[in-house]
């Protein structure tokens, strides 16, 4: 049995949009203005880390790639339990696509040395690629479960089952390894969290926490500035556009009899080419 | 003959079944390589794959190279990673492009591809082009230059209403995976032809770390929400589970339909989560999309703005969802949803 597991979380900071603060009423998020939070599904990786060293011991580390507010993020995880953080934040990092977040995080895990089990995140909100933790893999040249929704350690074997089309998969793997943790979708997960968050709020003190948090950059972790950044990134966004708005094209039927209403719209859709009546049974 | 290299594109296959997606994939490749005036190969792996090669050239695929053994009976990402990279290694000219389903195979292999050969990747695309693409950067003035027939990778910036075109010629492949349901299939031909190359890939016994203990799949005979033809999805308006009997009862006015349903819906516990439509859910294509109850927040939106006709039922005049339906009514869908099954029989069954 290994004494304890040395676990690296990544958790990134992501623009709140499911609040009104900062989201534009044509739905672009303003970031100056947006609320900041922890990626949703970080949490879920943190909370796998937890219980892993409840079930076992060992240490959590949470590392976080950005600017420096993204201190926020790695203090709330200390607040859930984390036990230390790394803030991996330099101007030669803005501009990264999923390729060079992951060097750059690939090395600072190299940097944290010997860790057992990285989790991450299946996806994040923003970026939303679930790419970067395959991606820290390779890498690593570690054995990978995404979309892991269950996992324990039995034995030194991790078991986990991860979600796939149609189904789930249940593997079995051994230590080093990179799990990209899902949200199970019930509601449970969620407050088995909660409790986790009530339990091991341990210290409210920013600033004993700010302690155990580093601030580090590329030159601590040995990444080449050249593999990072715009330098690095081999996708570019070439051009954006709105999502094409069909807004005032919508036939609204509205009245107070509901069976008239009813009538007038399933009328417009007869004889045109829509498709629809093909499929009335 | 072209300067390029041809277009590869990874089969999605189940248990010796290929995934809708494959084809989406197929029928997107084969207009590009029309573009590019390249070939499109298809790169399947598995075990007893039998008829499995063919099929792919009837729908798309000008040539197959196909890894038929048994250590790939069921997918694993080393393994997996191991004989599509040895694949796309022995070709004499390095693809152009390669392209993967984002399906829970392909956004776990296609990263891993990805990253060795150090090329981009972009995810989730929901439209797949080619052209051209200028680079003025100033930070980075070894890559400027306007580049030609570059893929452009098409997705939605999620959470901000933009669709973003990505771009990556500097290196090859250009990748990406795209979303189930988003792209237009090739349309089966029995008649086409093409060579298929059976190869033999090398394991390492470091391709086995990860053991696959039991797979289990679902048993369902409902319609599978990305095929169904029609959708009626039901929101947090229902106001609690039963209300998906109302949702149920409208669908069984329809061939070939399914239930559908936002993610509040979900995450209240109304019902699975293989129902969900949306950004973190399926995104579907249906001929008629229903929404009951839904208000039509962009994580939804994005799910299933491409149906071909969507009706919204919505108590609330302003909700989002009436900006994008083509056909809405203002009223409480337990009122209306009855009304419409009785219509729709009435007045087109009959
Ligand atoms: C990262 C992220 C990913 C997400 N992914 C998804 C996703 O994949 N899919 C998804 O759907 N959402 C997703 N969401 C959630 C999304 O933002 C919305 O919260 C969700 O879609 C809202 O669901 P809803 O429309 O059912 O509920 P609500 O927004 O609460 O809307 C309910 C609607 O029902 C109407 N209503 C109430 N009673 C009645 C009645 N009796 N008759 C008629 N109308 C009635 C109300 O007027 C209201 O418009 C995601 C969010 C985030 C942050
Ligand atoms: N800047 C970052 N800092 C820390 N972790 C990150 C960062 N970007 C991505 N990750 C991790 O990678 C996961 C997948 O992110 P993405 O590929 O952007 O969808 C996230 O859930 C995080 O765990």
């Amino acid at each position: 049995m290994v004494n304890g597991y040395k676990m690296a979380v990544l958790i990134k900071q992501v623009p709140d949009t499911s609040s009104a603060a900062g989201v534009n009423p044509d739905g672009t998020v303003d970031r100056a203005r947006a609320k900041r939070m922890i990626n949703p599904f970080d949490k879920y990786a943190l909370q796998k880390a937890i219980e892993t060293r409840a079930a076992h011991g060992g240490e959590i580390i949470v590392i976080s790639m950005g600017p420096p507010p993204a201190m926020e993020v790695l203090v709330e995880a200390l607040e859930y339990g984390a036990d230390a953080g790394y803030l991996l934040s330099d101007r030669r990092l803005a501009a990264s696509d999923t390729l060079a977040t992951a060097y750059a995080l690939y090395k600072a895990v190299v940097y944290l040395k010997d860790v057992d089990i990285v989790f991450t995140g299946l996806q994040t909100t923003d970026g939303d690629t679930a790419q970067t933790g395959p991606q820290i893999a390779e890498r690593l040249d570690v054995a990978q479960i995404t979309y892991c929704e269950t996992m324990e350690i039995v034995d030194g074997r991790i078991h986990a089952s991860r979600i796939i089309d149609g189904g789930i998969q249940k593997l079995e793997t051994a230590a080093p390894a990179l799990i990209t943790v899902a949200n199970s979708a019930s509601a449970l997960e969620h407050k088995k969290f909660a409790n986790v968050h009530k339990v091991k709020a341990l210290s409210r003190d920013k600033a004993e926490k700010e302690k155990r948090i580093k601030t580090i950059n590329l030159d601590d972790i040995g990444a080449e500035p050249e593999r990072v950044g715009l330098l690095g990134s081999p996708t570019v966004v070439g051009k954006t556009w709105k999502l094409g708005e069909k807004g005032g094209s919508c036939q609204l039927f509205k009245g107070d009899k509901p069976s008239h209403e009813v009538e007038l719209l399933v009328d417009a859709l007869k004889g045109g080419d829509t498709g629809v009546e093909e499929y009335v049974a | 003959m072209s300067n390029f290299g041809d277009i590869v594109v990874i089969a999605d296959q189940i248990q010796n079944d290929l995934r809708p997606i494959t084809f989406e994939l197929l029928g997107a490749a084969q207009t590009l390589a029309e573009k590019l005036d390249v070939k499109v190969r298809a790169l399947v792996m598995g075990h007893n794959l039998g008829n499995i090669p063919q099929e792919l050239i009837h729908n798309g695929a000008d040539s197959v190279y196909v890894v038929d053994q048994p250590e790939l009976a069921e997918y694993t990402t080393l393994t997996y990673r191991r004989a599509a990279i040895s694949v796309i290694e022995s070709f004499e000219k390095p693809p152009h492009i390669a392209i993967c389903g984002a399906t829970t195979l392909g956004r776990d292999l296609a990263p891993r591809i990805a990253s060795h050969f150090e090329t981009g990747l972009t995810a989730d695309c929901t439209e797949l082009d080619i052209g051209d693409y200028q680079h003025k950067g100033k930070a980075d003035p070894s890559k400027v230059g306007t580049y030609e027939n570059c893929l452009y990778a098409i997705r939605p910036s999620f959470g901000e209403s933009l669709k973003a075109r990505i771009v990556g010629p500097w290196k090859t492949p250009q990748m990406a995976t795209a979303r189930t349901g988003a792209l237009i299939p090739f349309a089966t031909d029995t008649t086409r032809t093409g060579d298929i190359t059976p190869i033999t890939v090398k394991f390492e016994e470091s391709d086995f770390r990860v053991k696959v203990v039991e797979t289990v799949r679902e048993v369902s005979d409902a319609m599978d929400l990305i095929q169904a033809k029609v959708i009626v999805s039901g929101g947090f308006g229902l106001g609690g589970p039963e209300g998906f009997d109302v949702v149920k009862d409208l669908a069984s006015a329809f061939k070939e339909s399914a239930v559908g349903s936002s993610r509040k819906a979900v995450d209240s516990g109304w019902i699975p989560y293989s129902h969900q439509v949306g950004q973190t859910g399926k995104t579907v294509r249906p001929v008629l999309y229903i929404a009951l109850g839904i208000s039509g927040a962009i994580q939804h939106r994005v799910g299933m703005s491409n149906s071909s006709t969507i009706i919204a039922v919505n108590k609330d005049e302003k909700a989002p969802i009436f900006q994008f339906a083509h056909y809405g009514i203002v009223g409480d869908l337990y009122e209306i949803a009855p009304l419409l099954k009785e219509q729709f029989k009435k007045s087109i069954a009959s």
